[in-house]
């Protein structure tokens, strides 16, 4: 699986470097355009907002690149390659996914520490790097809170992206005119409400939330009703009415599960139903 | 003789369309053989089940005496009858990748060839022509010691001194502890290769056997065999 890695880096890498290039260039020109902007103008409202949209188009442009290199293998002639390998479905697989991921997280943490640079650099008040760390230090940052919400992010974004390919590989084994290829696109919608209404049924029946701040366990019962989703996630992290973030156990788990089955899924499809 | 491949009873639908019917086969180790039918005979199909890019509809398919996997695909050496390696790649890079995933690939035989079909390292795969294509294309696949060769319309849509080189490249480098199986319907161009020939019309086995016995029997060439059989 090690060599199909890097073949999948070197065939993207590019790419992700490209789009990256831009990204930074855009973001220094729009910081610069900021801080020239007078204070409180609408100039500078608008620019913020413009590079809220870059980080987002950046991250949207990587999504559709990387779903796409997935279709082409199934569509196009480098399948003929791909497929006669002599690796298993979940090994091909398994390599896409390990590069998607670590793409983004590439991504993510430059633009994040060039946006910091920028800040830092275009700052009008001067902020001393250690006057920082002491600032954060103060903050009394939720670790634990964001370290859980962190992983539900990553395990939320590789289960869609996990999803998309199993709804193409699915597409791919009942259609095989290319002109229908974008089928996946409604087995994807259909299957993601499936999914969805499963994890809601599941935290309903299982209403067992763990306390991020003490962790014990506590039942609804126990909590108010009057929760705040902070993440449409399903109702999977909450801010309960004790004061901390709470995450339901049940609804952690299955999504956790459905990742795998989908991911185990997508590899029987590719290895033993697919024709080229 | 063992033989490296075993087809029984193999049939293939593509919904309403039946591709092969019924097919059993059996191809002995080392041999070189001719799978012969013009277009949309089933010449193709067949291949792609044997390389795993098709699932059969009913039957068995057996190389070495396994079934169609990941074991199979690594002794397998597959030239298709497309532009197969990525856009991205350099002669270079695909020479790297064979020899990456492929234990069998032989890195001097590789340079010969390359050497032979006039091919640089340095070459984009997107700035080759179809020649050239092939060309990269067979000298990958030949370069792996492979048990077996699957070769689909190697020949096909190339120049005559395309052809040739092609020709020659196959004849050089077949060595007899493998096997060879070649799809064509550019008969007249190949027939001197095949040691077996098997015809194959609408997805049936219409005529098979040693490719010297058939034309002692018949009394022609097998390109005049050919045409009788399909010419029809």
């Amino acid at each position: 699986m090690g060599r199909y890695i890097k073949y999948e880096i070197r065939g993207s890498y590019k790419f992700i470097l490209g789009v990256l290039a831009l990204v930074l260039i855009l973001t220094t020109g729009i910081y610069a355009y900021i801080s020239n902007a007078r204070e409180g103008s609408a100039l500078g409202a608008t620019f913020t907002g413009l590079s809220v949209l870059v980080i987002f188009g950046t991250l949207l442009t990587t999504f559709l690149y990387i779903v796409n290199s997935f279709r082409k293998e199934l569509y196009e002639d480098r399948g003929y390659l791909t497929f006669t390998l002599p690796l298993t479905g979940n090994q091909i697989l398994g390599a896409k996914l390990i590069v998607a991921f670590m793409w983004f997280v590439l991504l993510g943490v430059v633009i994040a520490i060039y946006n910091g640079i920028m800040v830092l650099s275009f700052s009008p008040v001067k902020i001393k790097i250690s006057e920082l760390f002491s600032m954060l230090k103060n903050m009394n940052i939720p670790y634990r809170e964001l370290v859980v919400f962190g992983l539900t992010a990553i395990i939320g974004g590789v289960s869609t992206l996990i999803l998309i390919y199993f709804s193409m590989a699915l597409s791919r084994v009942t259609f095989r005119n290319k002109k229908i290829g974008g089928f996946w696109f409604v087995i994807f919608l259909v299957l993601s409400g499936i999914v969805t209404y499963g994890q809601v049924k599941v935290i309903q029946l299982l209403p067992y939330y763990l306390d991020l701040n003490t962790f014990k366990i506590a039942s609804s019962h126990m909590l108010s009703y009057g929760f705040n989703i902070t993440i449409n996630n399903g109702g999977l992290i909450m801010n309960g009415d004790l004061g901390g973030t709470i995450l339901n156990i049940a609804g952690f788990i299955y999504s956790i599960v459905i990742g795998v089955l989908m991911f185990l899924g997508t590899g029987y499809l590719i290895e033993n139903k697919i024709d080229l | 003789m063992k033989n490296i491949v075993e087809i029984n009873s193999l049939t293939k639908n593509y919904f309403n369309k039946r591709a092969l019917d019924n097919i059993s086969l059996n191809i002995e180790e080392g041999k070189v053989v001719g799978i012969l039918g013009p277009n949309g005979s089933g010449k193709t199909t067949l291949i792609k089940i044997l390389t795993g890019l098709l699932r059969q509809t009913k039957g068995e398919v057996l190389i070495d005496g396994h079934q169609i996997g990941v074991y199979t695909k690594s002794i397998v050496s597959y030239l298709p009858d497309r532009n197969f390696l990525y856009n991205w790649m350099t002669i270079k890079d695909a020479f790297e990748f064979y020899k990456d995933f492929y234990t069998d690939f032989d890195e001097k035989k590789f340079e010969d060839l390359l050497d032979f079909m006039k091919l640089e390292k340095s070459m984009k795969i997107t700035s080759l022509s179809k020649g050239m294509h092939e060309k990269l294309n067979l000298t990958l696949v030949l370069s792996r010691n492979a048990k077996l060769y699957i070769l689909d319309e190697p020949i096909a849509g190339v120049d005559p001194v395309a052809r040739d080189q092609i020709l020659d490249a196959i004849i050089n480098n077949y060595n007899e502890n493998s096997s060879m199986l070649i799809t064509t319907h550019l008969v007249r161009d190949m027939e001197n290769i095949f040691e077996d020939v098997v015809f194959l019309k609408d997805g049936e086995i219409v005529l098979t056997g040693n490719a010297e016995t058939l034309r002692e029997e018949k009394g022609k060439q097998i390109d005049d065999i050919y045409k009788e059989i399909f010419g029809e």
